[in-house]
């Protein structure tokens, strides 16, 4: 694994503006541990920053006046203005909603949201999202096909499930977690869950 | 052998160390990255004798709250020995004057490599516990904390490491123990950006003259590289060996599938 770089390797010797990379001198340094590929640095493990359009589930930690504050499992808040919402929540609920923009200190204002009844929810790092997702949702649709629940992923990095045989879809989403950094990652994933989750 | 006999000149006998080491030797060093399951980003450095640990927690929410920096993110480093951890008798715990000093120094080297422009609003908490100590505690602490903050994927410019410099009995000497730093005329603890070579840390204690001060930095400067091979090692072995475990479980042509099929 060569292509496996900690803080302060270089990435490219053109500058670049992505997640994870810094730039000095022209040339594009990485911040955080990660795998490179064709120049572009995909990080390992941090934080997760809300960007407009993504789907995040959020947990309800404060209510106000204006509406409600929630917990995005990131440095940064989301919040929901009453203004948008004819529905009212409590502290604790489990909310998705969509991210509409983020202000200049990282605070994310959030739309459409919609409480979640029952199910369990799970956290995992918002770096490995994209591989639990997989291309076009196909490591979704194989976790819903073996483990026949519902499965929404927040691009935050929380999980929620419900229905089906949810401790068999957390262990295969625990399984991809550890082993996102190693290629064939689906034909393991398919073998593991035609197994019934034995290894 | 008694150490309150011990003298100066002691330490250095026919070109070696008290411990055999020669003048540009480093300690025995073992880093091991994720020690503590609680903590979002950990480290433990084996420096030694010396044993420091190393957690990052955030970032979070600033707290107390009137400290919130809206433009960037705030550190919070703080080092700690253990009562226990010295030869001398048990102190009492918690921050004293010293400890006070070398966390607002390693707080410094961390706000110079940590993108903090990043997380505006939060505070980062980089906590350094020394639990063994033999000298050279606070670049063991850094270093260590240096590897947790990589381990927390938290972004930084650059893993910092470092090591001291003595002189004793008249030699410029790498790493200096606890007796040579005790006995010793004169040491520099240093911190370096190993990619760039910046200075982060670098307090001197007694007198050098401007040669010597040049010779330490340089025996300084090429030892932090070996540091730092080392604790990229550190970091990267939780993921190679989840690559090595499904490389060699694949290579073996195994019989798994066709049982399952089977059963």
């Amino acid at each position: 694994m060569e292509n496996l770089i900690v803080p302060g390797q270089i990435v490219s010797e053109k500058p670049q503006r992505a997640e994870g990379v810094y730039v000095e001198n022209g040339k594009t340094y990485s911040a955080v541990m990660g795998l490179t590929h064709d120049e572009r640095l995909v990080p390992l493990k941090g934080p997760y920053f809300p960007k407009g359009g993504d789907y995040i589930i959020g947990l309800v930690k404060e209510s106000g006046f204006y509406g409600w504050m929630l917990d995005l499992h990131s440095p940064f808040e989301g919040k929901i203005s009453s203004r948008d919402t004819r529905e009212t929540f409590e502290i604790g609920d489990v909310v998705s909603a969509k991210v509409l923009s983020v202000d200049e200190v990282g605070e994310a204002l959030l739309m459409q949201p919609r409480r979640f009844w029952g199910g369990e929810v799970m956290e995992i790092e918002p770096t490995k999202v994209p591989r639990v997702v997989g291309r076009n949702a196909s490591m979704i649709a194989l976790i819903k096909q073996h483990a026949n629940c519902d499965v929404f992923v927040g691009q935050n990095g929380r999980i929620y499930l419900k229905g089906g045989n949810t401790a068999l879809a957390a262990i295969a989403i625990l399984k991809i977690c550890n082993e996102a950094h190693v290629s064939g990652l689906t034909d393991r994933m398919a073998l593991f869950l035609q197994s019934g989750g034995k290894e | 052998m008694s150490s309150k006999k011990l003298t100066e000149g002691d330490l250095i006998k026919d070109g070696k160390r008290l411990d055999g080491r020669g003048f540009e030797d480093l300690r025995p060093l073992k880093i091991t990255a994720g020690v503590l399951k609680q903590a979002v980003g950990s480290a433990l450095v084996e420096w030694g004798r010396n044993k420091a640990y190393a957690a990052v927690y955030g970032p979070h929410e600033v707290f107390p709250k009137h400290l919130t920096d809206t433009r960037k993110a705030r550190i919070n480093a703080r080092y700690i020995m253990a009562p226990f951890s010295g030869l001398e008798e048990h102190s009492r715990s918690g921050p004293n004057r010293r400890s006070i000093e070398i966390s607002k120094v390693a707080k410094h080297v961390f706000e110079n490599v940590v993108l903090t422009h990043l997380f505006p609003k939060t505070m980062i908490d980089v906590h350094m516990e020394v639990v063994q100590s033999d000298g050279g505690t606070r670049i063991a602490s850094i270093t260590a904390a240096s590897v947790a903050l990589a381990d927390a994927g938290i972004p930084m410019r650059d893993l910092v490491c470092g090591v001291s410099v003595g002189k004793v009995a008249g030699h410029m000497v790498l790493d200096p123990d606890k007796y040579e730093d005790n006995l010793g005329s004169s040491d520099i603890p240093m911190i370096f950006a190993p990619r760039n070579g910046e200075v982060l840390l670098y307090q001197m204690d007694g007198m050098l003259s401007k040669d010597e001060v040049r010779t330490a930095m340089e025996m300084a400067f090429s030892a932090s590289k070996k540091i730092r091979a080392l604790q990229e090692q550190a970091l990267k072995k939780k993921y190679l060996e989840v690559f090595e475990r499904i490389k060699t479980n694949e290579n073996v042509p195994s019989a798994e599938p066709s049982e399952v099929q089977q059963g």
